[in-house]
């Protein structure tokens, strides 16, 4: 017996004394007092409320009388020959000695349990089975609000009286609110992920109205650079990258479905459409659209389930790698929706949560009917081409430069011959010309136009197959009817995919054939159960205990650097157990169901949460809570953050002036060092943008599984091979040289200087802190201010050159100084 | 530049820190800073995020170098001399051999008449083991290393393999063994990463960063690939035109301001944001004096085949050796391509002879010169690829061989391994291990264990489970150890 704590020791030096006292005297045995606690400690985790393996549980002494699928537990007054000894003592010829996997009971425990047993196992006949279901499955009902005992607590809404509540009880009195400029900082880099102007900064700061915070607050949720801020938290989660992946990594196109996370996000498309458009909008009744949507949107939202990566390396089985994509499916599917790590059932039954590997593969069933998606060296399907959109008028303005110039060299090799055979024209054949070409023909050939010449040789050679296809090609891009922009979409095999078990999550090893069904530890399945629209509308049903909580839970987590339920990922009994529990199942029925408003509304419980008076205390690092609440878990304070890596260029590009606001779109190529594409089994080019593309938001930089862009990467952004619920928050050194030495990062310093120098600031010790509040968005106090000035000092004296050179260079040194101050990447 | 106006402030800010940071986050290199160094140019003294850690029991090796053979190398061409396959070339495979298996390429190319090897094979050394004659530099070194005949995979896909072999799972997204090690070990070095990774050879090992990424780890852990051209690390050079002198005056002034913050917030991640700019500043002038090899003798430079600025798996063994010298935990090499199914750049005639000369002289080299310089004791090297080679031929525009899980060869060599020994059997045709047989979780287990650390100690919550890099598989290959 493993004793751990203390509590378990007393219990175990109380149930040995007993045994000691007890088993001399043969006193009879006290069902209640000696059996069943150690029947509740060995064997109710497999055996109880929550799980019954073999069939059989043991919570009551009928049941455990009863016994399971292996035969009745025992007779009483039959130890010997009974079941549960056999399975105890480990006798029994093909039971396994329980518990299973752990220590066995202790000689004067078995001793015990016979004796109960040939005493004829007496237990009150009223005994009720254990009822405690994990509180993760059990649905979660709008609790009350807490009356606090403080009434002059600062609270603006409810989430701010089940924090008080705690920490009342704690005796925790909370932070100050943060100064204004830190709070327009922290709104700011929350819902856009760009920090304010100063000008902003100080219109907040002057600003006396009653409801200057929920004016800003309103006036970010509108802004379009909101969903671009969480479109990346969901893209994280969708596993989005745009390359297929494995070791060939090829390109491909589903920008489509990012721009569409984008756009649903800033109209606020509802959690439940947003759900069930992504799962399976494949499926749904295009008449059940809200109004002014186009029918292609659903369709390209199942772009969700096809960031799956693709293996187009020869010589595999693509049966392996389809197999893969639909496990991945499914992972994703649970991972993000039901916060359960159902992939520990993809070989065996969930050890811990009650899954089986049947129901794993009845998820499984669910995403097995969908057409190939392209493994092995075969043509991808599944790909949407968006009618009256086409590629980048960029992209094609290039391939028609690059198709004319090739069409003429072509024809110019021919000059010649054509010239011959004008001159060997008869009169008559002349006439039968068409008149363009007659008139086309006028001309020396050197002094023809293209069109002229095309004409020309369309008479001469009318099928040389060379020339048919440039000049097709050629015409096509003219009159604009060039490559559609496509995107990867989910389709149903017109008939479903027979699904097997897998022994041991083997695809060579099918068993057993399954059905398409949910996880029996939550609420039942409506409808059919025949495909994906059944799953996701299961997905946001009222009775879904799961979802809404699993993701107010990391919307929470975004905004306090963690959840809470820390274990964002995994709400089974594994997982942490949340630090508010009413407040978890406040918000989450708030989500799902508000008193009034719309349901499902992303951006109401993002004001929910930003406006209370929990998310407005300062960060500021409180020692006298460090023994108490060292992870902050209470939050009796706001938590300094590292900020995302896209949050991190974008805020760099903004304070340097130069960002682009340009919203969506194909994805672009800001500058990266050379040589990162060579690390990949595929050297691939990366031409940097030029222009406006050159400083786009990071969220469209173009994303390659296999080499993903260093300054992203190195700031942790996912890896797009599985679905990411949390980012890492990692401090590095080569962090550090990124920010230090990064070409593009020098390219923001210099503008940031040039920015500065321009401004129309009285002297230098202004112009510091007009950077420095472009930069942190406040004043620097005195340390820095002096600091700054010496540093100033010292580069304007070191630098050689002429006044201005002197005074760019040193600015210059200024600009990388504030931009490579940890307060400049993190949200405070 | 100690004027009294920052003498002033600096007593301000000592104040502050003393009264709002009384607490513990390395306040003793805080005070030392906050003292006679402020705004010096002496570098601080702060936490380092690869500080050493004690390992689980003593450790025979210190620092790893795995020479990653990427491709899966024939290890019928070079380690295990199969007489009976020579004798039965032609013939086909008998039944009993492959029912059942699967293997790449199953439908189109895959031969299964027995391709006896045309190398010579010769005993070498006290140890008597076979080597061909592909590999003279290695013969010389057979007393010095184990050799493994019977390794084992799971996957026979080169990716997948790849990663299995790396992080002990085909899946993407778990830790690579040098990110668990560091992990588990931090590193001796203070001024290089704890895991280095260098590549040589015709192209990017396949999979790329994920062979050496962190998974689930803090991203800290993930190897630092050093490039063979310009840059070993990427952005490790100034920008063009900024002097040593200016970036660090730069530093100096970003650690000043991220001090007084510190002060102000009392977060102890700006502690580590400042150590973390000063190990990137050491790293600037420690890793380009690294790959400077003009310190290096003409008889080393001889021995290894090290060719003046040419990029080479040899260059990057004498890279190897210079990093653990200073104390880097984990270094991978990887050489590419060791693919050889016959067709076109993968044929077992010129091309395999072409990547055996690519790496002989090299990697006998490296185990040579650690032995010269008594590093050898402290340092485990590793050679494998991510499988082997099929006993039947494969028949492309020439015969080749297919990937193969069931059986293939690596050798271990250094701290703690017995050295002068051929472990493992196969069969007489070389299909199936029949002695010892040691699976990639053995090895991975084997590995971490001559390093001192526990394989089912060394573990990371994620998702609600342990993970380790065995999974829940591993058993020590004991008769390796000395």
């Amino acid at each position: 017996m493993s004793i751990r704590s203390p509590q378990r020791l007393s219990r175990a030096l109380a149930l040995l004394g007993a045994l000691a006292l007890t088993a001399p005297l043969s006193a009879a045995v006290d069902y209640l007092r000696e059996v069943k606690p150690l029947l509740a400690e060995h064997c109710y985790k497999c055996h109880g409320a929550s799980q019954q393996k073999g069939d059989l549980r043991v919570d009551t002494a009928a049941f455990a009388q009863k016994g399971g699928e292996n035969g009745v537990g025992f007779k009483p007054g039959q130890s010997s020959t009974s079941l549960l000894m056999q399975a105890v003592r480990g006798t029994h010829d093909t039971i396994s000695q329980m518990p299973y996997k752990k220590p066995p009971l202790s000689e004067a425990q078995m001793t015990l349990l016979a004796k109960w047993i040939d005493e004829g196992a007496s237990a009150p006949a009223d005994e009720k089975p254990e009822t405690t279901k994990h509180w993760a499955f059990v649905l979660p009902v709008r609790p009350e609000i807490p009356k606090l005992v403080n009434q002059k607590a600062p609270t603006t809404n409810p989430i701010d009286a089940f924090i008080l509540a705690r920490l009342e009880k704690e005796k925790i009195s909370t932070a100050p609110e943060a100064d204004r400029a830190t709070l327009l900082r922290r709104l700011n880099l929350d819902l856009i992920g760009l920090p304010p102007t100063p000008e902003e900064v100080d219109a907040f700061a002057n600003d006396q109205r009653a409801d200057a915070y929920e004016r800003v607050v309103e006036q970010l949720l509108a802004s379009p650079h909101y969903g671009e801020r969480w479109g990346r938290w969901w893209l994280d989660a969708a596993r989005y990258a745009d390359s297929n992946g494995y070791s060939i990594d090829a390109p491909r196109q589903i920008w489509k479905y990012r721009d569409w996370v984008v756009a649903a996000l800033n109209r606020d498309l509802p959690f439940d459409q947003f759900t069930i458009w992504q799962l399976a909008g494949d499926l749904i009744e295009t008449n059940s659209l809200p109004p002014r949507t186009s029918a292609l949107e659903p369709l390209i939202a199942t772009g969700f389930n096809r960031n799956t990566q693709v293996n187009q390396e020869g010589g595999i089985d693509p049966e392996q790698f389809r197999v893969e994509s639909v496990m991945d499916r499914v992972n994703t599917f649970s991972t993000v929706f039901l916060g359960l790590t159902v992939a520990c059932a993809q070989c065996h039954d969930h050890k811990f949560d009650p899954i089986s590997q049947k129901e794993y593969y009845q998820l499984y069933a669910f995403f097995n009917s969908t057409i190939e998606d392209g493994h092995g060296k075969g043509v991808p399907s599944g790909v949407l081409e968006i009618p009256g959109e086409v590629e980048s008028p960029e992209a094609i303005q290039k391939e028609l430069t690059e198709t004319r110039d090739e069409l003429e060299r072509y024809l110019d090799t021919k000059g010649s011959a054509v010239t011959k055979w004008e001159q060997e024209l008869t009169e008559d054949q002349r006439t039968k010309l068409r008149a363009n070409v007659k008139a086309a023909m006028k001309p020396a050939w050197s002094e023809r136009t293209l069109a002229q010449k095309r004409a020309v040789y369309a008479a001469f050679k009318p099928n040389d197959g060379e020339f048919k296809s440039r000049n097709t090609r050629l015409t096509e891009l003219e009159k604009g009817t060039p490559k559609r922009v496509t995107t990867l979409v989910m389709r149903e095999l017109p008939q479903p995919r027979e699904s097997h078990l897998f022994i041991k999550g083997d695809f060579t090893r099918p068993s057993d054939k399954v059905q398409p069904g949910a996880l029996s530890a939550m609420h039942a399945l409506q409808g059919s159960a025949s495909n994906r629209l059944d799953l996701a509308r299961w997905t946001v049903d009222p009775a879904n205990p799961l979802t809404a909580r699993v993701i107010v839970n990391r919307v929470w987590q975004q905004y306090f650097g963690r959840g809470l339920v820390e274990t964002e990922n995994d709400f089974g009994t594994q997982g942490s157990l949340p630090t508010h529990p009413e407040l978890l199942d406040w918000l989450a029925t708030e989500f799902r169901q508000p008193n009034a408003d719309t349901p499902w509304s992303f951006k109401n419980l993002h004001r929910l949460i930003v406006t209370s008076a929990t998310y407005r205390q300062s960060s500021r690092v409180r020692p006298e809570l460090a023994t108490v609440d060292p992870l902050n878990k209470l939050r009796a304070r706001q938590t300094r953050l590292r900020l995302d890596a896209e949050v991190i260029r974008d805020s760099a590009l903004f304070t340097s002036g130069l960002l682009s606001p340009k919203l969506g779109g194909p994805p672009v190529y800001p500058p990266q060092p050379d040589g990162v594409m060579t690390l990949g089994q595929s050297k691939r080019e990366w031409k940097a943008s030029t222009g406006e593309d050159r400083h786009r938001r990071a969220l469209y930089t173009h994303f390659w599984r296999a080499t993903p862009h260093p300054a992203l990467a190195v700031f942790d952004a996912p890896d797009g091979f599985s679905a990411c619920t949390r980012r890492l928050r990692s401090n590095t050194p080569l962090q550090a040289l990124t920010l230090l030495n990064d070409q593009q990062f020098y390219e923001f310093a210099e503008s940031f200087a040039v920015r500065v120098m321009k401004s129309p600031a009285k002297n230098d010790d202004e112009r510091i802190a007009q950077a420095f509040r472009l930069c942190l968005s406040r004043s620097p106090n005195q340390v820095e201010q002096t600091r700054l000035q010496q540093l100033l000092a010292q580069q304007l004296a070191q630098e050689k050159g002429d006044e201005s050179t002197r005074r760019r260079e040193a600015w210059k040194t200024m600009a990388r100084v504030l931009l490579n101050l940890d307060e400049t990447i993190t949200r405070e | 530049m100690n004027t009294p106006d920052i003498n002033s402030l600096r007593a301000t800010t000592r104040r502050q820190f003393f009264s709002r940071c009384g607490m513990g986050l390395g306040s003793i290199a805080l005070a030392s800073l906050l003292g006679d160094n402020l705004f010096a140019a002496d570098a601080p003294k702060l936490a380092n995020p690869f500080a050493p850690k004690a390992p689980h029991f003593p450790a025979r090796a210190k620092n790893i170098i795995y020479l990653f053979m990427a491709g899966g190398p024939s290890q019928l061409e070079l380690f295990d001399y199969k007489p009976k396959l020579v004798e039965l070339n032609g013939q086909p495979i008998p039944q009993s051999f492959i029912e059942g298996k699967r293997f790449a390429f199953m439908s189109s190319s895959h031969g299964t008449k027995l391709l006896g090897t045309r190398r010579t094979f010769k005993q070498h050394g006290q140890s008597g083991a076979w080597v061909s004659d592909l590999f003279p530099h290695t013969a010389g070194i057979v007393d010095d290393i184990s050799l493994v005949h019977s390794c084992q995979a799971t996957l026979f896909n080169h990716a997948p393999a790849k990663l299995f072999m790396n992080t002990g799972s085909g899946q993407f997204g778990r830790p690579s063994m040098g990110a668990w090690v560091t992990y588990g070990l931090g590193s001796e070095s203070q001024d290089l990463p704890g895991f280095v990774v260098l590549q040589s050879g015709s192209r990017g090992p396949r999979g790329g960063a994920v062979n050496w990424g962190s998974g689930f780890l803090p991203t800290t852990h993930q190897g630092v690939p050093f490039r063979s051209g310009g840059d070993p690390i990427l952005d490790l050079s100034s920008p063009k035109g900024i002097s040593t002198t200016k970036q660090r005056q730069t530093i100096d002034a970003i650690r000043d301001l991220n001090l007084a913050r510190l002060v102000e917030t009392g977060d102890p991640e700006i502690t580590t944001r400042i150590s973390a700019y000063e190990m990137a500043y050491r790293m600037q002038s420690s890793a380009p004096e690294l790959i400077d090899l003009s310190g290096e003798s003409e008889a080393t430079l001889k021995l290894y085949g090290v060719e003046k600025d040419k990029p080479s798996f040899a260059r990057n063994c004498l890279l190897a050796r210079r990093l653990v010298e200073r104390g880097v935990r984990f270094v991978q090499l990887y050489h590419t391509n060791w693919d050889s199914h016959g067709g076109p750049g993968e044929n077992l005639q010129g091309d395999f002879e072409k990547v055996c000369r690519d790496v002989d002289q090299g990697q006998a080299a490296l185990v040579k010169d650690l032995k010269a310089r008594g590093l050898l004791k402290d340092t485990l090297v590793v050679w494998g690829g991510e499988f082997g080679r099929t006993p039947m031929g494969e028949n492309r525009d020439t015969t080749g061989r297919n990937h193969h899980i069931d059986a293939f060869t690596m050798w271990f060599a250094g701290g703690g391994v017995k050295a002068g020994q051929v472990l493992g059997k196969t069969d007489e045709l070389g299909f199936n291990s029949v002695q010892d047989p040691a699976h990639v979780h053995d090895i991975h287990a084997t590995i971490l264990h001559l390093l001192g650390l526990d394989h089912k100690k060394l573990t990371f919550r994620f998702q609600g489970r342990d993970f380790r890099l065995t999974d829940v598989h591993g058993e020590l290959v004991k008769k390796l150890f000395a």
